[in-house]
């Protein structure tokens, strides 16, 4: 037989699988042909290399751009082009990247613009299709804007023009928001009410108010929706801030910006900077800086910690938060990290803006073989001015005086076992060279600290227990004067040397909060908060004068800006639920010597703030003043006697009117009574009471001995 | 001012009372048993035993022979004061809350309280001077049932209007109303306070109120108008309020409810007897002692002492000062020198 040829069925199935029916893919694995051009940027204001240098630039450029992401790069092309002058081979000075994420080009434009690459090449990132649109910009006569009109704006300082110079305070009630005038002498007069508000049907405030640091604004927080700022003498809406949720808000202290804080912990802008005058958001950051909070934590213990609080430097430059081992510093004129990087602070606990200056003290606790250290540091130079290296430290608190003239440090040590502990202070001469620092110690613990506002003296309460009822008040002078007695023909003299001293301790005090008088010299030893007494002691350090009073279930005290009253508050916080104080809810305001001025109680009390002032004379205005007082003093005794007189009589006519207005009343009763009587005596069957012949008059002496004497008589 | 203490009461005490000519002082408690004084020293005349319950209120007619007490035993017994013997007992079916004798005193009436099945009630009783037998059944019933809104209003005062013209009950919804003594008709209705009317109490020509409430105020009115004259503020519950006969002031007495006197020191309570100016509305002065608060205030009617009877169960008696009773008013009754004339 001779071979066949293989028939068709099994040359089919020898070969199966390796034809098929079913058309091949025409196309390769290629990448998709992208259409647009949103993941290209370019940058601008690169320097401009000759030739030799382009191949340097080029890797300079290349590190920086491919940090933010990976370059699309591909055999032909790196991701990075520097075109180059085809004559001189000299850089045009800008670049196209390509990154392979859209994501990376967005955050590249938000990196790169504004970044300092040296001293006068600072980069503008665009995207690409920015770029193009750009081209296409028609180009025509520039045409100026027409200016908006000019609105007068309302004199915020109006309030300051008071004739009285009375000072202002703001109460939150129930569903009251008043501004009221305290003259230190009468009740208070109240100034705004909220009446237009209250015409218009809207609340003023829902929530609580803040006063701005000079007194100029009112900050009214309505939570649902954000704050709004009043100010002017008619109280006129100013500004308003967007911010759902707002909770808190922080004025800067020359009133340019304010933050306003939610308590929203996942919110990305938990808090908001605002430029006051524009209105114009700021910045807005999360609540917890990134890595603040360690990942390690459950979400419970996540939730005790509290967030880092922001602080304003005296003179609105700068913005700084404490992070995880850095203290951010945002300049306040872009709002950027000042100089581009944090304050490195390893292992910071705490640190705090000087009152007066662009120095802030922070302090580290032990790590690694490293003491715990007190820094001072210096804006925006970063100097530090001075460390201060401490051994076994448990915690600090820091105060600063109000001038930033010292710096208190109480340092709570433990001994070696870890189990007993003891204070000691540290106190800093900000004003002299190489700030010294004197250490105090103290065998007891020290429970409060406070420094006399403009003055060299600080009160502390310390006592041998913590947990004891009785306590010692001591206060310190940061001066010491020694006098030198005259001998024969020397004079007497006077030495004052920058040494600590005790002045003097008030033993067996029943305090736990110290309130220095604005202007010095009177303290109050206050006996604050839930479990307390409310005990209020006025002591003037000068005349060692004491008075006591009480102001039961009393919460917070607060000196009004010139020290010449101060007000005691009952309060409750505005989430409800505390019922606890609905009897005492209120406050009293007294004079600085203790005298009580005023009472007000109400159901519900949530607030009480006195209007800041700012502070307008110099030291040596100040001075003078001082020199003059005498001249003052009889002018305003004579004012306030006028005054006084003139209220005295205006009360009186008042009383009067309604004196009269009642008796003529009550004679119209008793007429009507009187034209009733026959008909009274008919109900008694014929009896009149008013019959003095129903009585029988008895008159009955009695005789008393007071005292008796013997004498004998000679 | 040293007052006489009256430690006659088991309990607190719940209403203290001088008879028309303010020569005795009656009071009563919550142990049962109302007290008789000499409101001159102080000193026991008698006691009333015969109730089983707390005595809520009492009433003495004019010659102040017949003594009139409501307790929450139900009853209100008729006492010869005298002897101190009951007269006759009225039975009613709640805690009886107020009595009043008539102008005449020729009859009373009476409030109480809802009880199981009833409805509270106002009763009018006869009970002519002289008489010796009288009838269970009241003259007049006024039933108070409760409102169109579900709420049950329970009267907390009764006062007979001069010459028998008006009932004058208080509310513990702060409402006044006024009911004819014939027909039983409500006459008016108003609202002087939003809550609880703990006391009413009448100057002796009955032509003024004064009204004190658990909304820590007291309020004078006008009786021929009903016309509110003046408001006290304090803060604390008032519990009763008094108009000095004598002088343009009215005496509040109040503190802390009992209910959360525990939880407080006592020198918050507020258990003071505070003064006020009847006209100018102005606190002028406080007497402290009580460490309850105070229930009830008797003024004399011849202005030189007065009583008050705290939860604390003492009824302290006090006798003013000579500088009290010297107090000018602060209006001088000359104009002052550069004082505007009131403008007419």
């Amino acid at each position: 037989m001779a071979p066949t040829e293989p028939s068709l069925e099994e040359e089919s199935a020898a070969l199966d699988g390796y034809f098929s029916d079913t058309p091949l893919a025409p196309k390769p694995n290629y990448p998709t042909l992208r259409e647009t051009f949103e993941t290209a940027v370019i940058i601008t204001n690169l320097p401009k290399a000759p030739a030799a240098k382009v191949e340097k630039l080029t890797k300079v450029v290349n590190r920086l751009v491919s940090k933010i992401g990976p370059l699309a790069a591909t055999d032909e092309f790196s991701g990075l082009q520097l075109p180059c002058d085809p004559d001189s081979g000299k850089t045009l000075g800008f670049a196209f990247v390509e990154y392979q994420t859209a994501e990376s080009a967005v955050q590249a434009v938000k990196s790169l613009t504004g970044y300092a690459l040296d001293k006068n090449h600072t980069l503008t990132a665009i995207p690409y299709t920015k770029a193009t649109e750009l081209q296409n910009v028609e180009t025509g006569e520039f045409q100026e804007p027409e200016p908006a009109p000019f609105k007068e704006k309302p004199n915020t300082s109006k309030w300051l023009e008071d004739d009285g110079q009375r000072d202002q305070f703001i109460i939150r009630q129930a569903r009251e928001t008043i501004v009221s005038w305290n003259d230190a002498r009468n009740p208070p007069v109240v100034d705004y009410d909220g009446a237009r508000e209250k015409e218009a049907g809207v609340a003023w405030c829902e929530y609580y108010v803040q006063w701005s640091p000079e007194g100029s604004y009112l900050a009214t927080l309505v939570p649902s929706k954000g704050v709004i700022l009043w100010g002017g003498e008619k109280y006129e809406k100013l500004q308003r801030f967007p911010h759902s949720g707002v909770d808190r808000v922080i004025f800067s202290p020359c009133e340019n910006f304010i933050l306003t804080l939610s308590n929203h912990r996942e919110d990305p802008e938990a808090i908001k900077v605002f430029n006051i005058a524009t209105g114009k958001l700021q910045r807005a950051f999360p609540l917890f800086p990134k890595g603040f909070l360690d990942e390690k934590l459950s979400p419970q213990e996540k939730a005790q910690i509290p967030p880092p609080a922001f602080q304003w430097s005296h003179d609105d430059k700068f913005l700084a938060r404490m992070g995880k081992d850095i203290i951010s510093i945002y300049d306040t004129t872009t709002f950027k990290l000042l100089d581009s990087r944090s304050l490195l602070a390893d292992g910071i606990k705490e640190f705090q803006f000087s009152p007066k200056s662009n120095i802030l003290a922070c302090w580290s606790p032990e790590k690694n073989n490293q003491p715990a250290h007190v820094d001072i540091i210096e804006l925006p130079s970063r100097k530090k001015l001075r460390q201060k290296n401490l051994f076994n430290v448990t915690a600090c608190s820091m105060v600063w005086q109000n001038d930033g003239t010292y710096l208190a440090v109480k340092v709570t040590r433990h001994t070696k076992s870890k189990k007993t502990f003891y204070n000691n202070l540290e106190l800093f001469r900000l004003e002299e060279q190489g700030v010294p620092v004197e250490m105090l110690d103290i065998k007891d613990a020290v429970m409060a600290l406070a420094w006399e506002p403009s003055g060299n003296k600080f009160a502390m309460i310390h006592a041998e227990n913590p947990s004891s009822t009785k306590v010692n008040v001591s206060f310190y002078n940061m001066k010491k004067t020694t006098i030198t007695p005259g001998v024969g023909k020397k004079k007497q003299t006077q030495t004052v040397t920058n040494e600590v001293n005790l002045m003097e301790t008030l033993p067996g005090k029943q305090c736990n909060c110290l309130f220095w008088s604005p202007a010095g010299e009177n303290i109050i030893l206050a006996s604050l908060g839930d479990s307390a007494s409310g005990q209020l002691e006025f002591y003037n350090v000068k005349t060692k004068s004491l008075v006591v009073k009480e102001h039961y279930r009393c919460n917070q005290l607060l000196w009004d800006p010139s020290g010449r009253t101060v007000a005691t508050i009952v309060s409750q916080p505005i989430q409800g639920g505390h019922f606890k104080f609905a009897m005492d809810n209120g406050y009293i305001l007294w004079t600085f010597q203790g005298k009580q001025l005023h009472q007000a109680s109400f159901e519900t009390f949530y607030q009480f703030q006195w209007r800041p002032r700012p502070s307008l004379l110099t030291k040596s205005q100040k001075n003078k003043i001082v020199k003059n007082l005498k001249k003052y003093e009889m002018e305003f005794d004579k004012a306030d006697k006028e005054l006084a007189l003139k209220l005295k009589l205006e009360a009186t006519s008042a009383k009067r009117a309604l004196r009269t207005e009642f008796r003529n009343r009550l004679a119209r009763l008793r007429q009507l009574k009187v034209q009733q009587k026959e008909e009274q005596i008919a109900l008694y069957n014929g009896y009149d009471s008013d019959d003095e012949s129903n009585y029988v008059t008895k008159e009955v002496s009695i005789e008393t001995i007071i005292s008796s004497k013997e004498e004998v008589v000679a | 001012m040293r007052p006489i203490l009256l430690k006659g009461h088991e309990r607190s005490i719940t209403v203290v009372k001088y008879n028309y000519d303010g020569d005795l002082l009656f009071t009563a408690s919550k142990d049962h048993t109302p007290s008789m004084w000499r409101a001159e020293n102080g000193d026991r005349i008698g006691t009333f035993n015969g109730h089983k319950g707390t005595i809520w209120d009492l009433d003495v007619d004019r010659f102040s022979t017949r003594l009139i007490t409501a307790s929450a035993d139900a009853t209100v017994n008729l006492w010869n004061c005298e002897t101190g013997e009951i007269i006759h007992t009225f039975t009613h079916h709640g805690p009886v809350r107020g009595v009043a004798w008539s102008d005449g005193c020729q009859m009373f009436a009476t409030i109480n309280d809802p009880f199981v099945g009833h409805n509270a009630q106002i009763s009018v009783y006869d009970a002519p001077i002289g008489a010796d037998s009288f009838s269970d059944v009241p003259k007049l019933e006024i039933d108070l049932p409760k409102q169109s809104d579900g709420k049950v209003v329970k009267p907390t005062n009764i006062v007979w209007l001069n010459l028998n013209e008006a009932l004058f009950v208080t509310f513990d919804n702060g409402a006044i109303r006024l009911y004819d003594p014939v027909t039983g008709e409500e006459m008016e209705e108003f609202f002087p306070h939003e809550k609880k009317i703990n006391r009413v109490s009448f100057n002796k020509e009955k032509t003024l109120f004064i009204t004190s409430s658990a909304d820590f105020t007291s309020k004078l009115y006008d009786v021929v108008d009903l016309h509110h004259l003046k408001t006290y503020k304090t803060d604390r519950p008032v519990n009763d309020a008094v108009i000095s006969e004598t002088k343009d002031h009215i005496l509040l007495g109040g503190g802390q409810e009992a209910m959360s006197v525990t939880t407080t020191s006592g020198k918050v309570g507020k258990f003071e007897t505070r003064f006020f100016h009847l006209v100018y509305e102005e606190e002028f002065g406080t007497v402290k002692g009580h460490f309850g608060p105070i229930n009830a205030l008797a003024v004399s009617p011849n202005g030189l002492s007065y009583a008050s009877g705290a939860e604390d169960g003492y009824v302290r008696l006090h006798f003013f000062d000579k500088s009290y009773l010297d107090m000018k008013d602060p209006v001088p009754e000359d104009t002052l020198e550069g004082e505007e004339e009131s403008k007419e």
